[in-house]
């Protein structure tokens, strides 16, 4: 297809990272991964933010407008706001560490969340934390600006263990990258 | 005690067992009690039915519950491993499914594969290995087969897109087709296959022997801003899918060399309502859940979980079912519903009976004629549900 097209655009930074590197020898590449990785989620972000600028209260989604900035270990968390499975701080580990013994994934999907307190709009990075089995601490399921399959960066259902030594699934942190 | 000792109570034990059995019958109770010792055995089931639901156990857990609709009753289990997905094979014989596990369960070597179960044992037959999958369960379009059965669709993500060909005769993975910015396959007869994409189109895979061309519709959706839901439904008599986005726009597309998606019309305007918006504090019916809507073929009746609620709330489960006559774009049947259920399925015979499930695992089959509850089912499972599509 040759029309301009911003999304294949990130889909090829994409490739260009996962085709370059093949499942068993993506241990070594993980370098070049954690360069990349905050790179490529940029585009879809934009794209959805840009649809949606307006941070009025009456903009704000029933997730934002109910969201609280002190206590990390509840759902309505600010950051949480597309955030899908275990909270990491209720699984004996921090808003972006693992609990002892699991892994973070070198990759995520995104969310872009509002801070109550300043109302301004962040990326936040959802890592999961893997190689455990399910933390099963504190589940939450929140679905602002999450999409579907075809979309992976902004959907939360995937897995994101790619490039751990495990993929086994034990909880999920929330990363403040910056402002979206 | 020795060795000897309990052989030998063990022999006068079998002896006195046999010679008081053989003396006299036991006074007859409710069944027949049979003077023998029982030898242990193992069923055999019948080949696929129409009126049978496949009900995943639920997110991490493993096992897809054979449930008869007409009964409420178990009859089965196909071993579906976690995160798995399961096709039926076309003539019945065979439970295909797309799984992945490591050599030391949960680390060491992965191992990504088809395994092929016999649909009346249930056994094990064969074992196909594949480069790679998409762990994630819950989605109907990760999975497919061609009407013929002879090949199969397994969608992969790396983290790049990509799709795995697998010839289901000779029983061996062909080849990859790389598929950036689409996911999950919409069956596409003497074409390939065809795709939801990221920039709001259907890609379609024509597949040429070693080669493929891939062509895609115009943009027709907004990926991001209203998302259509990735388990769409595939009508394989119609060569037409129905896609339903967030909002509760219904789309159909009528696939082949080049695919034709419809107008839209808006689930709520179907039922006199305002179509609903993106906008938050509009309240109004959406669509929700992980499989949220389901077909029934042969009326073209689509059926939809529907909860009250605000945009991106597309996961929550339903208040309402909704049946919608996709001829006439009408709301023909709102039916209520218990235990806020995410997954919903509907039998392709003419009995049309629903089954929906929530997280919680119980199950309800509904009459979608009368709306009234057949059964209720406890711990049936709480993932995607899947029955056999007419062909």
């Amino acid at each position: 297809m040759k029309r301009f097209n911003p999304d294949a655009m990130g889909e090829k930074l994409l490739r260009r990272f996962a085709g370059g590197t093949s499942r068993r020898g993506i241990l070594a590449r993980m370098g070049a991964a954690l360069v990349a990785a905050p790179v490529f989620p940029l585009l879809p972000v934009s794209r959805a933010e840009a649809a949606k600028p307006d941070r009025s209260p009456e903009a704000k989604t029933a997730f934002a407008r109910s969201a609280q900035t002190t206590d990390q270990t509840k759902c309505n968390y600010w950051r949480y706001c597309a955030i899908d499975g275990a909270l990491c701080t209720c699984c004996g580990g921090g808003i972006h560490t693992c609990p002892a013994g699991a892994e973070p994934s070198p990759v995520s999907w995104v969310g872009s969340c509002i801070n109550p307190d300043d109302g301004k709009a962040y990326m936040i990075a959802y890592r999961d934390c893997c190689g455990k089995p399910a933390c099963g601490q504190c589940n939450c399921d929140n679905t602002d600006r999450e999409t579907q399959l075809y979309l992976p960066q902004l959907n939360n259902n995937v897995i994101w263990c790619f490039g751990t030594s495990s993929m086994e699934y034990h909880c999920s942190t929330a990363m403040m990258i910056g402002a979206a | 005690m020795t060795l000897e000792r309990k052989v030998s109570r063990v022999v006068l034990g079998s002896m006195l067992a046999g010679s008081l059995a053989g003396l006299a019958p036991l006074p007859a109770i409710a069944e027949t009690v049979v003077p023998e010792a029982e030898e242990p055995g193992v069923m055999t089931m019948e080949p696929p039915k129409a009126n049978w639901f496949y009900v995943r156990g639920g997110w991490g857990s493993a096992g897809s519950s054979i449930f008869d609709a007409s009964t409420g009753k178990m009859v089965g289990m196909v071993n579906t491993s976690r995160d798995s997905d399961l096709a039926i094979d076309p003539s019945g014989k065979f439970y295909y499914v797309a799984e992945t596990i490591w050599s030391k369960v949960n680390r060491g070597t992965r191992q990504d594969l088809i395994s092929v179960y016999d649909s009346k044992t249930l056994k094990l037959v064969s074992e196909i290995p594949t480069p790679g999958r998409l762990i994630v369960g819950g989605f109907t379009t990760n999975f497919v087969l061609t009407d013929d059965g002879k090949t199969a669709y397994d969608y992969n993500f790396d983290p790049a897109s990509s799709v795995n060909i697998i010839d289901m005769v000779k029983r061996k993975f062909v080849r990859a087709v790389e598929l950036p910015g689409c996911a999950g396959m919409i069956l596409n007869p003497g074409v390939g296959f065809s795709s939801l994409c990221a920039d709001g189109t259907i890609a379609t895979v024509a597949i040429k022997g070693a080669t493929q061309d891939i062509t895609r519709t115009e943009p027709f959706f907004d990926a991001a801003a209203d998302p259509i839901f990735s388990n769409t439904l595939y009508d394989r008599k119609k060569k037409q899918v129905v896609m339903v986005s967030y909002t509760g726009l219904v789309r159909t597309a009528s696939v082949g060399a080049k695919v034709e998606v419809s107008a839209p019309f808006s689930l709520q305007e179907a039922g006199g309502m305002k179509a609903a918006d993106v906008k938050p504090l509009d309240i109004a019916w959406y669509p929700g859940g992980m499989q949220p809507i389901a077909l029934h073929r042969p009326s073209g009746t689509l059926w939809v979980l529907m909860h009250k609620g605000e945009y991106w709330s597309h996961k929550e489960g339903a208040e309402e079912i909704w049946g919608i006559n996709l001829a006439t774009r009408k709301l023909i049947k709102r039916i209520p519903v218990e235990g806020e259920p995410g997954n919903i399925q509907i039998t392709q015979d003419d009995a049309a009976l629903i089954m929906v499930n929530g997280y919680k695992g119980k199950a309800l089959i509904i009459d979608s004629k009368t709306g009234e509850v057949k059964h209720e089912i406890e711990n049936a499972g709480g993932g995607l549900i899947t029955v056999v599509e007419p062909m």
